[in-house]
């Protein structure tokens, strides 16, 4: 109780000085919580995004379908899989896909093309491909499984095969592939929409229903056989966990699921360089703050070095010394968060609602960001209070063990 | 060597009376080395009975201060022994040694080294809080003491805005509310007026009778020495007189 009455004695009595130390530690702590609060909140903008694409949270697979990827390599018994998925709270959405790399056959051009087939509605609640379509209609249930007049299944195309084959609203795509039998899978499908843009995943991408997929592979036997499940969460920080739960939960080994850190793991590395990059910058704001606290610190227990002496002479104990150097530090950081946080707190939340918009717009694989937001979480205010509080404490750590160890009487002879 | 040690401190435990606060044997202290080498104090032999009120006097560097410390606690010695209350203390360090001072030695500085951010009380409380002496106990020693030196009303100030003898005397207050073995006092008059200084002394010299209280203290000033009871003299580090006067 002593030494806490006179640290706090002690902080008061220098105020222009205890108020430089907290208003620099203060604002150490509101810089460190909105960078940290802008790069937590442009990440996980970014993630959201970028899954949310077409990618998903959590994607469903045969064995190794991702590296090596096959025709034959089917999730069996999708429905029950989905259903039992889809009953989740976590899960918004679960997209069922079939893949065939195909040729695709327009006016008189041909072009590869990656045909898959959706569930509609399911894709529209996973990813944002309906708000893709930029001409035409997209798929619903009804377009999707009645062919129209000429039989003809309706198909989606990318913005640059449509453009390469000179295709249109209306017109006919002709798509040739393999089919699970081993025949020459062979259609005419009737466009009606065409999605994205030239730089977007889906430019050379044709969907059609799984039906028509199914049909088109002469697997129309089979409905319950798709190559990809595609899983949107509540949360994208849940990822992994839920990718782990969900595996064990499965009871199939020959399934695999993965985070999308797994499925696209290139970008997911990229990122996190790019993260370390901003940690370092926070580094640097720490090791500017700490050296201005370490000088009024040092300043502080130098001056008083012989008050220290005398405290020790009459008896007070090293340690009660060591204690009341770093109790004085530790308030003083206490304080100085409380302060940050009152200034940082109110934008931070602007940020994380309003965001800065972004003079240019920037494109990342064909995902274009155009607001930079800001997060607010535990993570964001705790992290810069443990990194403020530890690091006054570590530059504290010095002079009060140089004041704990001084021998009284050179103490008391100091000037 | 540990032993050996003890057995002296055995020894000295058995042939030294009850009375005595203070024992030096053979102390010595020295700065520096070859050229530079200082002799401090040479050679002291000194023993102080509890209830003396010893000055010790000599001309400036003539070691007073360096005694002081040794005697204290506060400086080691270059050779020599300091027994208080029979204890050696060089042997002591750390907490021992914090705590032996606390509890058996009252500092009375020149420069009267108050806790600036304390009150008056607070300063006179602070070695009782230390010792975790109850709070009815702490007040009334403080109280009692706040009045026998004329502190009354003067409690609740801080040391800035005290004068200089007043601030003395809580100093001393500081030193004697432990009701330590000794209290050592180097010059506390150095920085007071005559006036004052005299008057200090005399409230110490109340203390040293009324409460049998042992004072020790160092002094250029021979209005000050004159109400000493004992005068060790020290010149050039060595004592050359040590006289009893009724
Ligand atoms: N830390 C030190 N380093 C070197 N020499 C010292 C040190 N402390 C004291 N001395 C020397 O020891 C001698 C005794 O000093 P001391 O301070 O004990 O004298 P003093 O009698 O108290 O003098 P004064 O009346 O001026 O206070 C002096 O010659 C002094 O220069
Ligand atoms: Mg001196």
């Amino acid at each position: 109780m002593l030494i806490v009455k006179l640290a706090f004695r002690n902080i008061l009595r220098n105020r222009r000085r205890s108020l430089l130390t907290l208003l620099s530690m203060g604002g150490g702590f509101f810089l460190l919580c909105l960078t940290l609060s802008m790069t937590e909140g442009s990440y996980s903008n970014i993630i959201n995004i970028f899954t949310q694409d077409h990618t998903g949270h959590v994607q469903i697979h045969k064995e190794n379908y991702l590296e090596r990827p096959s025709l034959y390599k089917t999730i069996n018994h999708a429905d029950e899989i989905i259903s039992q998925l889809e009953q989740q709270p976590l899960v918004l959405g679960v997209a069922p896909r079939i893949y065939s790399p195909s040729l695709a056959y327009g006016k008189n051009k041909t072009f590869p093309a990656q045909v898959v087939g959706i569930d509609p509605e399911r894709e529209a609640k996973t990813t944002h491909l309906e708000n893709k379509v930029n001409e035409g209609q997209y798929l619903t249930r009804q377009l999707a499984n009645k062919t129209n007049k000429d039989a003809y299944f309706p198909a989606m195309i990318g913005f640059s095969l449509a453009k390469n084959l000179q295709l249109t609203i209306g017109d006919e795509l002709v798509l040739i592939s393999q089919g699970i039998d081993g025949s020459i899978a062979n259609d005419i499908f009737n466009v009606v929409a065409i999605v994205g843009d030239a730089g977007s995943y889906e430019r050379m991408n044709v969907y059609i229903s799984l039906t028509a997929m199914r049909t088109f592979l002469s697997i129309a036997g089979d409905s319950s056989k798709v190559h990809e499940l595609a899983l949107i969460l509540s949360s994208q920080s849940q990822a992994r966990k839920f990718a782990a739960s969900t595996q064990s939960a499965l009871k199939n080994e020959s399934l695999s699921v993965d985070p999308w850190q797994v499925v696209e793991s290139s970008f997911y590395k990229s990122m996190q360089a790019d993260k370390k990059g901003s940690y370092i910058s926070m580094g640097i704001i720490i090791f500017i703050v700490s050296i201005g606290v370490l000088n009024t610190i040092l300043m502080g227990t130098m001056e008083r070095t012989r008050e220290f002496g005398v405290l020790k002479a009459i008896g007070t104990r090293p340690l009660a010394v060591f204690t009341l150097i770093m109790l004085e530090s530790f308030v003083l950081a206490i304080i100085s968060c409380l302060i940050g946080l009152v200034l940082a707190l109110p934008v931070c939340f602007w940020l994380a609602s309003v965001g800065i918009s972004m003079p240019e717009p920037i494109d990342m694989g064909g995902i274009i960001f155009d607001t930079m937001l800001g997060e607010v979480s535990w993570f964001v205010v705790l992290l810069p209070s443990v990194v403020v509080i530890s690091s006054t404490l570590i530059v504290s750590f010095i002079p009060a063990l140089r004041a704990a160890k001084i021998s009284p009487l050179k103490a008391l002879q100091a000037v | 060597m540990t032993t050996q040690v003890n057995i002296t401190d055995v020894a000295k435990k058995a042939t030294v009376s009850q009375n005595t606060v203070i024992e030096t044997t053979h102390l010595c202290r020295e700065f520096g080395q070859g050229d530079t080498l200082v002799k401090a104090l040479t050679d002291a032999n000194i023993t102080i009975e509890r209830g003396e009120f010893t000055a010790i006097i000599g001309p400036s560097g003539s070691g007073k201060s360096t005694l002081l410390q040794l005697i204290g606690g506060l400086d080691n010695p270059s050779s020599g022994d300091v027994f208080l209350d029979n204890k050696n203390i060089n042997h002591m360090t750390g907490n021992e040694l914090s705590d032996f001072r606390r509890d058996h030695i009252g500092f009375i500085f020149q420069a009267y080294n108050l806790i600036p951010v304390l009150s008056a009380q607070e300063n006179i409380e602070y070695i009782m809080l230390l010792q975790g002496v109850p709070a009815t106990e702490r007040n009334k020693r403080v109280d009692n003491l706040m009045h026998t030196l004329g502190l009354e009303g003067l409690g609740d100030r801080r040391p800035a805005e005290l004068s200089g003898g007043q601030q003395q005397r809580v100093a001393v207050a500081r030193a004697m509310v432990s009701k330590p073995s000794i209290i050592l006092a180097d010059e506390p008059t150095a920085n007071l007026d005559s006036k004052t200084g005299a008057d200090l002394l005399d409230m110490m010299k109340e203390l040293n009778e009324k409460q049998n209280m042992t004072f020790v203290f160092s002094t250029h000033d021979p209005k000050i020495m004159e109400r000493a009871k004992r005068i060790i003299s020290l010149v050039d580090g060595c004592i050359v007189a040590d006289e009893r006067r009724s």
